[in-house]
């Protein structure tokens, strides 16, 4: 046990130092990107007047890991511009409505539609098979083959049931994230 | 053993017993009439109450009231408040009217008219392309008909609701500046970018800010393939810079315009309500505002919604001796006609429950800021009879009893 949390913060402390890993949020409209970044958000200073944008977060989720995370998307016209964003990404979480059946194809173009471009090659990626609370979710592993992950060779992948309305599963996302983003790091520097 | 309840011989009983006996029953019957005196009166006062409000409402247009329900509704819950709306006879049921009434926008909150501006369903998009058309944009360059479309209402954080709101607005400021750029998806594709920078720029959490250069590369193509000039770029980034996109202060929120212009406003340390386990009661400094008869007190000057409301009803003021409170310049309010203070504060959940005050307590930072506190307080104290006359009698019952 000791072994293995001191591995464990052995893991995140090169990255304490750091400026935050820059991570994209992506999914389609409604599958709850928004109430998972402000339930890992990390100041929760609601005084300053929010800047008029996208929404953006310094995310803490595990102690001396900062994420900078951007709730990115939109049609295929704007791709190019983030693109240019996908330059320094070292993670992607991918959102699904897991209770949205009719869109989940929708949802798998969208995603291998990012992962397609030259800047995301390898960059890992966490699956967060969200609304797991709704009668007719599909579990995660259902979520999994119907987003054909498997084809996902080239880069880790992880797939995490939660519930953003809870909280359940998003600290387990995040904190495997942490770990897919240090392995990457590793890898590539 | 066996007795009979029901009867009994009175010469069973003492002389005195007897005596006993007839006073309960005198004092029987004399409860008994005041029992219908209060039915009487009761009946009396909830009679003269309707018809106040019968009257009140007739005075008060209630079309007028309605209005303002369905706005403050709005405010809470944008469907429900148009739902609202459009089921009294408010509001025709037509996204051209339902854009009109979000672009006056009077008394409503700014971001829940985005709110409803963003959602992904059919009507909202067509008022989405209404609203966007009574902008006025002639002769405008793009980044000041951005400024002025973004003050309409708070646009929200999701890139998918974003893109839809750039796309729109592209549409229509292409339709009124005719030859600025060579297709609408240019504009809309560097409008979208401009809330990028905005985003990158001014969002604290964004910690790499982009250089000009960084801001032209990544424009780079989106004019059918070819480049915008980098002038028209370098433009843009510098205005955004210099000033970051702004939507009104004041966002019609109702409690915004009852604090606008109060009485009085200041800082005030109040003490909290005493404790079952009788422990020492502390002190929290709180934003007092003095207005309508009312005492509000916030966290924070900045907050929107009070954590408490003390209607100035039917109580007074008095100031503490020094000795009495561990506080200097202390005053106090108590209640004139029962033990607690009709109040109502929010609590740790965030739900609004009764206050437990049956007095409360401030301190000022000044003997000047309390006689001025006191002061105006005491202007703004009213006094209703009914409340007191309830009070007594609720307090002659319960010693009766």
């Amino acid at each position: 046990m000791g072994l293995l949390l001191s591995r464990l913060y052995s893991v995140f402390e090169s990255f304490s130092s750091e400026t935050p890993a820059r991570i994209l949020m992506l999914g389609l409209d409604a599958a709850g990107k928004t109430s998972i970044l402000y339930k890992v958000k990390l100041n929760e200073n609601v005084h300053t007047i929010p800047t008029i944008g996208f929404n953006v977060e310094t995310v803490e989720p595990v102690k001396g890991v900062s994420f900078t995370v951007w709730d990115v998307g939109g049609q295929d016209k704007i791709r190019p511009l983030w693109r240019f964003y996908y330059q320094n990404t070292e993670g992607l979480i991918y959102v699904v409505d897991s209770s949205d059946r009719e869109r989940i194809a929708e949802s798998r173009e969208e995603l291998f539609g990012i992962l397609d471009s030259d800047e995301m090659r390898e960059v890992p990626v966490v699956v967060i098979a969200n609304k797991q609370d709704l009668p007719n979710a599909l579990k995660p592993s259902e979520v999994a083959d119907l987003m054909t992950l498997r084809k996902l060779t080239s880069r880790k992948w992880f797939i995490q049931a939660a519930c953003a309305t809870t909280g359940e599963g998003i600290f387990e996302a995040m904190s495997e994230m942490a770990n897919m983003v240090k392995e990457y790091q590793a890898k590539s520097h | 053993m066996e007795t009979n309840t029901n009867t009994f011989d009175l010469s069973d009983l003492t002389l005195e017993e007897q005596q006993l006996l007839e006073s309960i029953r005198e004092r029987k019957q004399k409860l008994i009439k005041e029992i219908q005196e209060l039915k009487d009166e009761i009946a009396e006062v909830s009679n003269e109450m309707e018809t106040i409000e019968v009257s009140d409402e007739s005075k008060n247009n209630p079309k007028n009231k309605q209005m303002s329900i369905g706005k403050k509704k709005f405010n809470m819950d944008p469907k429900k408040g148009i739902e609202y709306l459009i089921d009294h006879q408010l509001l025709v049921n037509d996204q051209e009217e339902v854009a009109k009434f979000l672009y006056q926008g009077e008394g409503l909150n700014k971001t829940a008219i985005g709110d409803y501006l963003g959602e992904r369903n059919d009507f909202n998009i067509a008022v989405l392309k209404s609203f966007v058309n009574l902008h006025e944009f002639s002769d405008m360059i793009l980044v000041q008909a951005l400024r002025q479309f973004l003050w309409s209402f708070r646009l929200p954080g999701e890139a998918q609701k974003i893109d839809r709101m750039m796309e729109c607005f592209a549409e229509r400021y292409c339709e009124l500046n005719p030859g600025v750029f060579t297709s609408t998806d240019t504009c809309y594709v560097l409008s979208f970018a401009i809330i990028m920078l905005n985003t990158s720029l001014h969002n604290p959490s964004v910690k790499d800010k982009p250089t000009v250069e960084r801001f032209i590369s990544m424009n780079r193509g989106i004019n059918d393939g070819g480049d915008l000039p980098p002038e028209l770029l370098t433009s843009l980034y510098d205005s955004i810079k210099k000033e970051p996109f702004k939507i009104p202060e004041d966002d019609g929120n109702d409690l915004m315009h009852t604090f606008f212009n109060p009485d009085k406003e200041g800082w005030l340390c109040k003490q909290g309500a005493k404790k079952l386990s009788g422990r020492i009661k502390n002190w929290k400094r709180r934003w007092f505002i003095l207005n309508d008869n009312c005492l509000y007190y916030f966290q924070f000057t900045t907050d929107k919604e009070p954590k408490g409301i003390i209607p100035l009803e039917n109580i007074s003021i008095r100031e503490v001796p020094v000795d009495k409170s561990n506080k200097p310049f202390s005053f106090e309010l108590f209640a004139t006609g029962q033990d607690i203070i009709k109040a109502c504060k929010v609590d740790k959940e965030g739900k609004v429950v009764e206050g437990k005050h049956n007095v409360y307590r401030m301190s000022a930072s000044t003997a000047e800021e309390k006689e001025e506190w006191i002061r105006c307080i005491k202007q703004s104290i009213s006094e209703n009879p009914f409340y007191d006359m309830l009070a007594a009698r609720r307090k002659k019952a319960a010693h009766v009893k």
